[in-house]
């Protein structure tokens, strides 16, 4: 019997990674966009959190707080089935892409505001002496500097956010892990296909996360905290 | 129909769910807690020997790392417990559950172990060894001791991503609050409610951890 799978597995060998190949690729477009939404949402309050009016930054420690307590897989459902309850209906990669937006933003706004806050405070006040406004000077002279501070974070972000876009299979959006279940579903392989996946995870993750040390080890070169 | 009504009809069902979403929230903190046991266990072992002396046991390590940390929680939940169940080796869903998020975490665990390990100055294994003791008793009474300060807050912190991570153990229909609250939400078609409720209970056991780990960051690194 088990023999016989693997038999089988390998003569559909073909159909099983063409149709994984279709889900990987929707993985790297849900991870791209949930993490373009993520790095918005991740700015602006990051910068809300740095604010000097306490009523932003207490808006914005009540998002970061909320949606990092809260499991994505919780917040995917609110917004595809409970959004669908109060007639907002989205669809399934959409909902997805703003889950995980939403709920990376919450993340990325605690990286951003210590990378802002890296930043000495010296920089503001020079920029608001030579006449700039809060708003000139963040952008302008603090959020390039941050950058610095950011990027590795910023990578190793978007490495755990392409392996939670597996959670996304939940609400039906085609990624990886939906496809490998419709397959398994199909053909009773699931030894084999989950294995297959685990294999095309690694092949994005594992060359992301290399990219990410390289970055890590020039980011830390010559770095004058 | 009318506000008052509403909210009047909320709260005869919340006296339904509340009880059974409460008993599922203590499922997902014991599969928090043994996930958590299986994670530090493994970790530990899988820390020392990727330290080891010996090439092979310290590859394995290695490998084993990279791999779990590369793939996706839900992936290795659904090989466990889909994929050994093909080839024979039936698990229950819980049980799958613990052994999967358990297995996953001691990767994750074992590099913050390796790190606390490594941020003990070598001066003081030299100094244990030259009084004669062995390795092993090096580790068990001077270098582990000492980096549980280091390892601690880390350690804590990804107890609060296991507890909301658990929820992926719904979708292999492992009982916990996840799994409850979408039982419920096809049950009485109030996903909104059913959502809004289970993301407050998670909310109230993660919020006070989290404020617990600052907390404790702050103690420990005061006076380093």
């Amino acid at each position: 019997m088990t023999g016989d799978s693997w038999g089988r597995a390998l003569a559909q060998l073909p159909y099983l990674v063409h149709v994984l190949l279709l889900g990987a690729a929707m993985t790297v477009q849900v991870t791209a966009g949930g993490f373009v939404v993520a790095i918005v949402l991740g700015l602006v309050f990051a910068v809300l959190k740095t604010a000097p009016a306490r009523i932003l930054r207490v808006f914005a420690t009540a998002y970061a707080e909320i949606f990092r307590g809260v499991p994505v897989l919780t917040q995917l459902f609110l917004i595809y089935f409970g959004l669908a309850n109060i007639g907002i209906k989205l669809e399934p990669v959409p909902a997805a892409i703003v889950g995980f937006g939403i709920n990376g933003g919450a993340y990325l706004t605690e990286v951003f505001r210590a990378g802002i806050e890296a930043i000495h405070g010296g920089q503001l006040e020079g920029a608001s002496a030579i006449g700039m406004t809060r708003a000139t000077a963040m952008w302008y002279v603090v959020l390039p500097q941050a950058v610095r501070v950011v990027l590795p974070p910023l990578g190793n972000f978007a490495i755990g956010l392409l392996k939670d876009t597996s959670i996304a299979s939940a609400v039906a959006a085609p990624e990886l892990s939906f496809r490998a279940r419709t397959l398994v579903d199909q053909t009773f392989l699931s030894t084999q296909i989950y294995l297959m996946v685990a294999v095309l995870y690694l092949a994005m993750s594992l060359p992301l996360s290399r990219v990410v040390r390289a970055l890590e080890a020039r980011m830390g070169r010559g770095h004058v905290a | 129909m009318t506000v008052a009504a509403y909210y009047a009809g909320l709260w005869r069902l919340l006296q339904v769910w509340m009880p059974q979403l409460l008993v599922a929230a203590g499922g997902t903190l014991r599969m928090t807690a043994l996930a958590f046991i299986v994670a530090a266990t493994v970790g530990l072992g899988l820390a020392l020997a990727r330290l080891s002396r010996y090439a092979a046991l310290s590859r394995f390590a290695v490998f084993y790392i990279e791999i779990v940390r590369g793939t996706p929680a839900l992936t290795q939940l659904f090989l466990i417990y889909f994929g050994l169940t093909a080839v024979g080796l039936t698990l229950q869903a819980f049980q799958a559950a613990v052994v999967g998020l358990g297995l996953n975490g001691a990767a994750y665990l074992a590099e913050v172990y390796r790190a606390g390990i490594q941020a003990i100055h070598r001066g003081q294994r030299e100094a244990a060894q030259a009084i004669g003791m062995t390795h092993g008793l090096v580790m068990r009474f001077i270098i582990l001791p000492q980096a549980v300060r280091i390892i601690l807050p880390p350690m804590a912190n990804y107890t609060i991503s296991l507890l909301k991570d658990t929820s992926v153990a719904s979708l292999i229909s492992a009982p916990e609050l996840m799994l409850r609250a979408r039982d419920l939400s096809s049950e009485y078609f109030r996903p909104m409610n059913l959502y809004v409720i289970a993301g407050l209970m998670y909310l109230a056991m993660a919020y006070p951890l989290s404020r617990a780990v600052r907390a404790m960051e702050a103690r420990l690194s005061q006076g380093r």
